[in-house]
């Protein structure tokens, strides 16, 4: 039962109160900002405790450990981080600090004018060493902080390979070397290459490395999209009828249609399958369970575009929405979270990697991490081109080709033609974006 | 009656009216609104037909249709199943009572949980397949979810295991309550198990059945989305082979941000379910008369 004598205050009682919280507000305007500060509170609507274990704690850390605003920490899910953030942002209650997925992910809230450009907000060297990658840029402005990078890369099991008598320390750099070791496995009675297709994953990664072997620019993708290029030009689904090849031969695992990416990925560590795609994220899981007998390599190299044969980088981001109420704050929260010490804290409550160049990496004690690092995230790397196609490409034709091809059903040339059509059916459905994407070219063909 | 007596009732209910109006009504208005524009973010330009034309124009539309339309082939196996098993358990055979809950259980469970569980035991190199191979009936191993020929029948495989029970328990409910005495003549006249559900049970069952039918072809058509996001990995794959447009509409709305194409989809979706609505009323009106005629 509620004491009602206790919230009876007298019209004296209130006076009082009315004159300390006037007085409290009169002193807030001559103390030093750090004290001021305590009564700014952001929101920050964040992802990716789902993809790299620990991060709910590199979040509650570094919140506690911020003193010069309140930070109000919300973790989304997958499913709304997109829709979440525009509807607020539309509606004008969009958080502070928004997590921020690569390309397309994020360039369509710059298109509807959600974030705002970090350039004159954040200072340029913490910008730069985040390495939020090229498809941040649009305008000549950048439009995300790097939190945590995605190296993409191949993995193979080395004992596998020494079981089929190939040299496990120099794995396959050409395609010719590549059918030359699938063969060498297949006749060892090992599975050559794979993983799980069936959640439609592996089919964005395998784009995400082969198709960038025949352009010159992550910018001649967009035109692919926009209509400058065409997909059923041969040099553009090169990397499907390559697919089909590896099918054909028999070198793809039997049960790749029916797993899903990350039991297809365990596979190699495991020793089932001698080769696959993989993420930097895993890597240091991977090489325990396999006692480190797990190499990295880059997709052997077919194609002739510059882009053939570098090393991927995704990042993963967080950026400042219009809505902020003090945008300063928030990007002094950002360069907050690239502070040495808060590098440190992510490895610590991760085992991962910070997506900063500045990162002490004597911390890392694996060499084969340690090398990984050097060469992706510190080395030339390019970005994830599947982060610049739009959604309805993505969903219509760059999953269903790959499972498509993988279960026998579709050929590289086929799959062209279909990437085409959908290409196109998107401009029709989506006549406002073809011009952003124009200009995006601009800013993709420059990086 | 005086005026304010005639509005006395109307007044009691306007409360609720207003309610639903509030809840169901809005967003239904919303929906037919956004059909006609091209929505980015949450509004946008009036475009008119634009929104329907693409849609129908889309052979990815066409083809979610098809395979709705492929599932209602369940139909009439959960109707025979659900009978058969229902009669079963009808003649009390021993251990009918607990059976009864084992065949209801799949429907308590939530679709996802059952569809996972189903998805590892399909899987090319699963407990399914193994069992086929060790029984040497290699040639029945297939992909059940990998391939897009067998994809939509494993779906369908799936829906028929649960939502058969909500069709046992029905049926059965209905049984429980006709005339034991005549079961019990037939029986005496030496009539045998066929005849007595084929000549017997069969005729009195009609109202129920006409309803399961109508509430089945609903949940074909607009209410299988669980069953297709876990088997088709999340993607109605492989490929497109287990896009239904209950998914094209999420796929439109969530994955491509397209509220305009995923509002005319869903206000074509909403009509065809309209359309079911009246002959579900109809089976619900004759399952009541059964039971008060008998």
């Amino acid at each position: 039962m509620t004491d009602k004598k206790a919230w009876d205050l007298s019209r004296r009682e209130l006076m009082k109160m009315g004159l300390a919280l006037g007085a409290g507000s009169a002193l807030g305007g001559v103390l030093p900002g750090s004290a001021r500060a305590q009564q700014l509170t952001m929101d920050w609507w964040w992802w990716g405790e789902q993809e790299l274990p620990g991060l709910q704690k590199v979040v509650d850390g570094a919140v506690a450990a911020y003193k010069e605003a309140t930070i109000k920490p919300m973790l989304q899910d997958t499913a709304v981080v997109i829709s979440q953030f525009q509807t607020a942002a539309a509606a004008g209650n969009a958080p502070d600090i928004q997590y921020l997925w690569n390309g397309i992910y994020h360039m369509e809230s710059v298109w509807f004018g959600y974030l705002r450009g970090l350039k004159e907000l954040v200072k340029p060297e913490i910008l730069t060493a985040s390495t939020p990658t090229a498809l941040s840029n649009f305008g000549g402005d950048t439009y995300r902080v790097g939190w945590y990078p995605l190296p993409m890369m191949w993995i193979y099991n080395k004992k596998l390979f020494e079981q089929a008598k190939l040299d496990p320390n120099a794995p396959p750099k050409t395609w010719e070397e590549l059918l030359t070791a699938c063969e060498a496995l297949k006749t060892a009675g090992i599975e050559p290459l794979g993983g799980g297709i069936q959640d439609g994953y592996w089919s964005e990664w395998y784009i995400s490395h082969s198709l960038p072997q025949n352009l010159d620019t992550i910018g001649e993708a967009v035109e692919l999209f926009i209509g400058d290029k065409d997909f059923r030009d041969p040099k553009y689904h090169e990397h499907w009828t390559k697919l089909e090849e590896l099918k054909t031969k028999g070198y793809l695992n039997a049960d790749m249609s029916s797993l899903e990416l990350y039991p297809g990925i365990d596979l190699v560590p495991a020793g089932k399958l001698a080769m696959g795609q993989s993420i930097g994220t895993r890597l240091p899981a991977d090489l325990k369970t396999a006692n480190g007998e797990v190499g990295v390599m880059t997709m052997p190299v077919f194609g002739k575009g510059k882009l053939a044969g570098i090393p991927l980088l995704d990042v993963q981001g967080l950026g400042i929405s219009s809505n902020a109420e003090d945008p300063k704050a928030a990007a002094a929260f950002l360069e907050f979270l690239n502070a040495p010490e808060q590098l440190k804290a992510f490895w610590d409550a991760t085992g991962w990697i910070p997506s900063n160049t500045t990162f002490d990496t004597s911390v890392i004690t694996d060499a084969t991490v340690r090398s990984m690092w050097e060469t992706w995230g510190l080395g030339k790397n390019i970005s994830n081109v599947t982060n610049v196609m739009p959604g309805q490409f993505y969903e219509r034709a760059a999953i269903p080709t790959g499972q498509q091809i993988v279960q026998g059903s579709m050929t590289g040339e086929q799959a062209g033609e279909l990437a085409a059509a959908t290409a196109k059916e998107w401009r029709e459905f989506n006549p406002d974006l073809v011009e952003n994407y124009q200009k995006w070219v601009v800013d993709l063909s420059a990086g | 009656m005086n005026r304010t007596s005639r509005l006395t009732p109307y007044l009691y209910v306007a409360p609720l009216v207003l309610l639903m109006a509030f809840v169901f009504g809005y967003p239904l208005v919303r929906i037919f609104e956004f059909s006609f524009k091209m929505v980015r973010g949450i509004d946008g330009p009036w475009i008119g037909l634009r929104n329907y034309q693409l849609v129908l124009g889309q052979d990815l539309f066409w083809e979610s249709v098809l395979h709705n339309l492929q599932l209602l082939l369940a139909i009439p196996v959960m109707v025979v199943v659900s009978l058969f098993v229902a009669i079963l358990l009808y003649e009390r055979v021993a251990g009918w009572k607990l059976y009864r809950i084992i065949v209801f259980v799949p429907f308590v469970l939530a679709i996802p949980i059952i569809a996972v569980v189903m998805k590892r035991m399909f899987q090319f190199s699963g407990p399914v397949n193994e069992v086929l191979r060790w029984l040497s009936l290699d040639f029945m191993a297939l992909d059940w979810i990998g391939s897009s020929e067998v994809a939509l029948w494993t779906v369908m495989i799936l829906i028929i295991w649960r939502e058969s029970a909500l069709g046992i328990i029905l049926f059965l409910a209905r049984m429980m309550s006709l005339d034991e005495s005549v079961i019990e003549a037939a029986k005496l006249e030496g009539a045998n198990w066929w005849q007595r559900a084929r000549y017997i049970i069969l005729p009195q069952m009609r109202g129920v059945i006409e309803f399961f039918v109508v509430v089945s072809t609903i949940t074909m058509l607009s209410a299988v989305f669980a069953y297709v996001y876990v088997i088709g990995g999340g993607r109605g794959g492989p490929g497109t082979a287990t896009v239904v447009v209950e998914f094209y509409i999420f796929n439109a709305l969530i994955r491509t941000s397209l509220p305009g194409i995923a509002s005319a989809a869903s206000v074509m979706l909403f009509l065809v379910s309209v359309l079911l609505i009246f002959p579900l009323f109809r089976a619900r009106r004759r399952a009541a008369l059964d039971e008060a005629t008998r």
